[in-house]
């Protein structure tokens, strides 16, 4: 049987799952605490609970899941002790970057670089060189990368990051030396430049190679223990995969030493592909702003036209990360950031969060840091009796007395101000992120819908849009396991490139056919280990292009090309050429040959993806009434009585006026006045602005 | 009825000062991913950005180098072409005095936004040229005597009427490049990218409506403005000098140019008196005030709080006393190559200036300029399509608190270094060497940063004309720090015929024989005998100190 499909999201408080049953197209979320220790603890008990719940594991066809483990591991500096081989006399690369001072103050003298991967002591220089055409100058000296991987290993390192000149152009010596550290340290992981981005010019291709090589020990042990886990709970499908930065999934069981980089932003993807897909594709919203606050952090990005903003090198933590991804904004800015008051005598939150473990001081469970949802317990925002659906009772008392202890009494203020203050300073600072990310992309917010999913977002939604001038807000069904479906929404994706300097107008089509054909063949082989089907690959051409004399090239798609290529088609793709940089850069230079550097290949393995039912329209009798009032202060300090309602009840075409709360399992959304919400067919909750 | 102060919303301000920085990030990566010399495209040695209908700027661009010069550019041709601006005009000038551009190989590209017939803003764009003619390749002249030595010079002339290129000026331009193919694709590239400008602004004037746009503009410069004068106002009252020494002339190795500033401050009024600063000299080491003015304000901005935005507006607190003559107030026909070496140098004194109006925030002197190199290749198997230009950086000194960064462009600058695998495409050359320098950054409780080498190996031969500074005196240290380690550039470097060249300097070269530069290293602040151990002993484990 291949009835369910699982999709997970792990987050750094909460890991949220979703089953759907492809008999009936139904759904089931659920949501435990993350386990950051051993985040693969908290995906099996998911699973272990569904099938506790009497689905049979044999029939669970489908997994996927997105995961933080690479983000944080880098961002905690908790990544392995990587050895850095480098063509002899090249240190240089490592210690001066860019020479740049790139997203600092051009006036600020007090620049530091990012703390480096590897040590000066890790970093091996080796004879041996390939000049620019990948014609070797100087043999490897093999006795010299013999004694550094014996060196090395000996002092603890456990991956190894091989970055050589022009590799792009030959990758044997690269290739070489990972064999010979392999034969000497079979244990170690080793991450080739040529491999996870055969690109030119070095730095950005080194700086990528690094992190691949950092991060790829922890990736694969994850992704073992994950693996075991399933077998163990006698999960038997194949189709076990990872969310990648691009927003596609890879096998877990996928070359952790070329692909582990292209995991950096795996979890924000998730929600963002379910968005894309969901959202914009299946229901036609095509100009969103999603917003995913969980406990730790809010994570921003953009929908333009049904397409996910896309950037093809962007930075993490001051590093260049030189793989396409869908471009994410992140700010500390969660449910659990916490709120202290600094030796000035202001306010603060975040960055630090409590978690999962303890979590908020409501919880109960030993935290004594008040925190943002702390702060909406004790505004009214969140109902204390009804969090998670009731399954955990908050503690009113306990966030009231923290929130006087370490905030209220030291800055001389009550309570109310010091909630009040908390999610005032929350909300502006998602509300700075979202304008400045908008203004970078030239993005109008104006005709733009916010999305908020994530466990917190709903809560501050109006509010962040209605100081961003939005007028529309669209809460999603299960706004808490929304990242988590997006799971389910999306295709195995492997991105793969050659580089070969040559003008078009001596390009023989054979040849360039030639090209794509190996990178298809190269596809088919990656595929068909993963245990996927070759046949059921559909592949996406694209052409690096440029002027002769340019150092930079255009991406051009060969959609619509006839194939095999012609030398009609190279003529077409010239011309498109020649449109596309008019388009992009505003002038095109026709007398000018035309060169292609790179052959890009898109090989997608198409998934099924998660259609959902339409929601039944009202009937006049069956009007959803509120079942409660209740209090909220507004981060202005303004007071509204709110009617109460359950999303559950809520049917399609309900119409009502704010100030209004909903309340469901996942999430609480609030309506301020001015405000007015109406329930869709489609089972999105619709928010717009009346005054 | 109609006022003149139309009021505007906060907000709006906000959003439209982001939207026009994002719009100058917008315009800055179109050029360089769309332009053809390496010294545009790998080096970035260029700027872009939106000024107001007077020329003011709104936001600073990543590289101040040229901020200060729009500002007269735009007055200049507003003098000259006043009420006869039309859409889809394009102004150009690389002249050092008449159009304000720092040196001449640096072309500005300026066009009006007009709406509706009126002028709201400029959008405009200042690069370095690959080669503009003149005595040498690449037309930065070391030895120039004269600005008639640095290749063309074009006043500010129009060079798009109304939308339609003049291909005449093109053909000009072309002619008296020795890269005419290179320098005319980035003409078009850098046109581009102001062209992006201009109709985004045109789209941002719709959206708000004239009045509105010209409202919110006024707002934002105004409150850049009014940040800076708060800031200015909690700066105690005094006086305080500082003076550093340029290696050399140009060329001839003649006496030293003295930099010498005195700062005073009143009542949040600063005055930069630059008096006592040596005679302009006949060779390229002279200034024209809008780099005074761009260094003076990015001392202050970097001592008082890195984070302000400038605006043009801040010019009202400041007072700059240029002496006419004198090597910051050059007069023509003067020759300004060298100027970036200047700039640097003078930054660094500055800063020492201001030290005593904010404790804390000083730095000891950056290695400044790493130097430039123009390479020329000559006939071999391979062909370079234009000449070879990089521009190196060097290190920033030690400050309360933390060690200078190394192997970075500093202050003003904020260049990219050529890859290795982009050189050695394009040029018939190999880099040997490329590492840090050990020992370069000089000793401290903070220690200098330190710079780094590279070295070449020629494949064919090579005219190689190389523009550095701090050969002979080394960027100082502060509060009892050491200096740094001097520049060197040095032909067969280890070899049997090494030779220490001077920091000017044209060299031939045969192929299989190699040069290199090494960059000055940052000074170090504070007492030495403070410096931790461990700080001391993790600089001997990573190499940084034997």
């Amino acid at each position: 049987m291949t009835r369910y499909r699982i999709g997970i999201d792990v987050g750094g408080t909460h890991t949220d799952m979703v089953l759907v049953d492809t008999l009936n197209n139904s759904s089931r979320v659920h949501k435990l605490p993350s386990t950051p220790a051993n985040p693969a603890i908290a995906v099996l008990e998911g699973v272990q609970h569904f099938i506790a719940s009497g689905i049979a594991p044999a029939d669970i066809a489908f997994f996927s899941h997105g995961t933080t483990v690479t983000t944080n591991t880098l961002l905690e500096m908790k990544g392995a002790r990587i050895g850095v081989l480098l063509n002899r006399g090249m240190r240089g690369i490592l210690e001066v970057q860019t020479q740049a001072r790139e997203g600092w103050s051009t006036f600020d003298h007090f620049f530091v670089k990012p703390e480096p991967l590897a040590r000066p002591r890790y970093v091996r220089e080796i004879a041996g060189r390939m000049d620019f055409s990948g014609q070797e100058i100087e043999r490897l000296d093999e006795a010299a990368v013999r004694e550094a991987a014996q060196a090395l290993t000996a002092d603890g390192v456990t991956s190894f990051a091989i970055c050589f000149l022009f590799s792009f152009m030959n990758k044997s010596h690269e290739e070489r030396a990972a064999a010979i550290i392999r034969e000497i340290a079979p244990q170690s992981f080793v991450s080739c430049s040529s491999h996870v981005l055969p690109r030119i010019r070095e730095w950005p291709r080194y700086s990528t190679t690094m992190l691949n090589a950092y991060l790829a020990p922890v990736l694969s042990r994850y992704c073992g223990d994950m693996g075991r886990g399933l077998d163990e709970l006698g999960v038997t499908t194949r189709q076990r995969f990872l969310m990648q930065s691009n927003g596609g999934v890879m096998p877990l069981s996928a070359d952790a030493e070329v692909h582990t980089v292209r995991t950096l932003l795996s979890g924000p993807a998730a929600g963002v592909r379910g968005a894309s897909y969901l959202l914009a594709r299946a229901q036609g919203w095509r100009n969103l702003v999603t917003m995913d606050i969980g406990g730790t952090s809010c994570d921003i990005a953009f929908i333009e036209g049904g397409e996910p903003v896309e950037q093809s090198e962007g930075t993490l933590d001051g590093r260049i990360v030189g793989v396409p991804a869908f471009d994410i904004a992140t700010v500390a800015a969660g449910g659990g950031s916490i709120a202290w008051t600094s030796e000035s005598g202001l306010l603060e939150v975040g960055p630090k969060s409590a978690g999962a473990d303890p979590g908020p001081v409501c919880y109960g469970k030993g935290g004594r840091q008040p925190t943002v949802t702390d702060a909406n317990v004790l505004r009214g925002a969140l109902n204390p009796d009804y969090f998670l659906g009731g399954k955990i009772s908050l503690d009113l008392d306990a966030a009231k007395s923290a929130l006087n202890l370490e905030i209220a009494r030291p800055m001389g203020i009550d309570v109310d101000a010091a909630a009040c203050g908390i999610v005032r300073i929350i909300n502006a600072r998602i509300v700075d992120a979202i304008r400045v990310e908008a203004a970078k992309k030239g993005i109008d917010l104006a005709g733009h819908t916010l999305v908020p999913f994530g466990g917190a977002g709903p809560v501050h939604a109006a509010q962040v849009a209605e100081q961003l001038g939005m007028r529309r807000v669209l809460v999603p069904r299960n706004p808490g396991a929304f990242s988590a479906l997006g799971l389910l929404c999306s295709d195995v994706r492997h991105d793969y490139m050659r580089s070969e300097l040559v003008d078009i107008a001596t390009l023989d089509a054979a040849h360039a056919e030639t090209c794509f054909a190996s990178l298809e063949s190269e596809a088919r082989k990656e595929v068909a280990v993963e245990g996927l089907d070759p046949d059921s690959l559909v592949y996406e051409r694209e052409m690096d292009m440029r002027y002769a004399g340019q150092g930079y090239e255009l991406q051009i798609s060969l959609a619509g090309i006839t194939r095999p290529l012609d030398p009609q088609a190279l003529n077409a793709i010239a011309e498109r050429f020649h449109t596309e940089h008019t388009n992009i850069h505003g002038h095109a230079a026709r007398d000018t040959s035309v060169e292609i550097v790179s052959y890009r290949l898109r090989a997608i393995v198409p998934m099924p993806k998660f259609a959902p039912a339409k929601r039944a329209a009202i009937s006049a009798e069956t009007k959803p009434a509120h079942f409660n009032r209740r209090t909220v202060l507004l981060d202005a300090g303004r007071n509204i009585d709110a009617r109460v309602w359950r999303r559950d009840d809520l049917t399609a075409g309900f119409i009502a006026d704010g100030p209004a709360i909903i309340e469901q399992l996942d999430a609480t959304t609030i309506v301020p006045d001015g405000w007015r919400f109406t329930s869709d067919d489609d089972d999105n909750l619709i928010l717009e602005r009346i005054a | 009825m109609t006022t003149l102060t139309q009021t505007v919303d906060p907000v709006s301000v906000q959003i439209v000062r982001n939207r026009i920085a994002c719009l100058m990030d917008e315009m800055q990566h179109h050029f360089f991913r769309s332009g053809y010399s390496t010294i545009v495209r790998e080096s970035r040695d260029f700027s872009c950005v939106i000024v107001d209908a007077q020329g003011r700027l709104i936001t600073s661009p990543p590289m101040f180098y040229h901020a200060t010069a729009y500002y007269h550019l735009a007055r200049s041709i507003l003098s000259i072409y006043g009420d006869n601006l039309v859409d889809g005009d394009v102004f150009i000038s690389n002249h050092p005095y008449e159009g304000f551009t720092p040196h001449s190989p640096d072309m500005a590209i300026m066009a009006p936004v007009i709406v509706d017939g009126k002028l709201i803003a400029f959008s405009a764009a200042i690069a370095h040229k690959a080669d503009l003619g003149g005595t040498v390749p690449g037309t930065s002249y070391g030895a120039a005597t004269e600005m008639f030595q640095e290749g063309m010079l074009l006043p500010p002339i129009r060079f798009y009427a109304a939308g339609k290129l003049n291909q005449d000026i093109e053909r000009l331009i072309a002619a008296n490049s020795r890269q005419p193919r290179v320098v005319i694709g980035d003409m078009r590239s850098q046109t581009g990218a102001v062209t992006i400008g201009r109709e985004r602004m045109k789209d941002l004037a719709h959206e708000h409506g004239i009045a509105g746009i010209q409202a919110i503009m006024n707002e934002a410069i105004d409150a850049a403005g009014r940040e800076m004068g708060a800031a200015l106002k909690l700066l105690p009252d005094g006086e305080s000098s500082a003076q550093a020494f340029l290696d050399n002339d140009g060329d001839r190795a003649e006496a030293p140019v003295k930099l010498h500033v005195t700062v005073r401050v009143k009542d949040g009024r600063v005055t930069f008196d630059f008096s006592q600063s040596d005679d302009q000299r006949r060779s390229p080491v002279n200034l024209r005030p809008p780099q005074v003015e761009g260094t003076c304000f990015h001392a202050l901005i970097a001592m008082i709080n890195p984070q302000l935005r400038y605006s043009d507006s801040a010019r009202q607190y400041v007072d700059l006393i240029l002496r006419p003559g004198s090597v910051v107030n050059a007069t023509p026909p003067a020759p300004c190559s060298n100027y970036m070496k200047v700039s640097q140098r003078l930054i660094d004194v500055l800063i020492e200036a201001l030290n005593p109006f904010c404790p804390g925030r000083a730095a000891a002197h950056a290695g400044g300029s790493g130097g430039s190199i123009v390479v020329t290749w000559g006939a071999g198997p391979r062909h370079a399509h234009h000449n070879q230009h990089e521009i190196f950086g060097s290190a920033y000194g030690g400050t309360a608190g933390q060690d200078g960064a190394s192997g970075t462009t500093v202050h003003m600058t904020n260049l990219f270094v050529t890859p290795v695998e982009i050189v050695e495409t394009e040029f018939p050359c190999r880099v040997n060497r490329f590492e840090l320098i050990p020992n370069s950054g000089g000793d401290g409780e903070y220690r200098g940063g330190l710079s780094f080498q590279r070295e070449y190996l020629a494949l064919q031969p090579a005219v190689v004309l190389y523009r550095g500074d701090k050969t002979k005196f080394a960027p100082s240290g502060l509060s009892g720090g050491k200096e740094g380690r001097k520049s060197r550039f040095l032909v067969d470097p280890d070899g049997p015929n090494e030779k220490q060249m001077s920091a000017n300097c044209r060299v031939e070269l045969q192929a299989g024989e190699s040069f290199r530069i090494e960059a000055p290293g940052g000074g170090g602040y504070g007492d030495p005998a403070l410096r931790k151990s461990g700080a001391r002993a993790r600089d001997r484990e990573d190499g940084y100190v034997t």
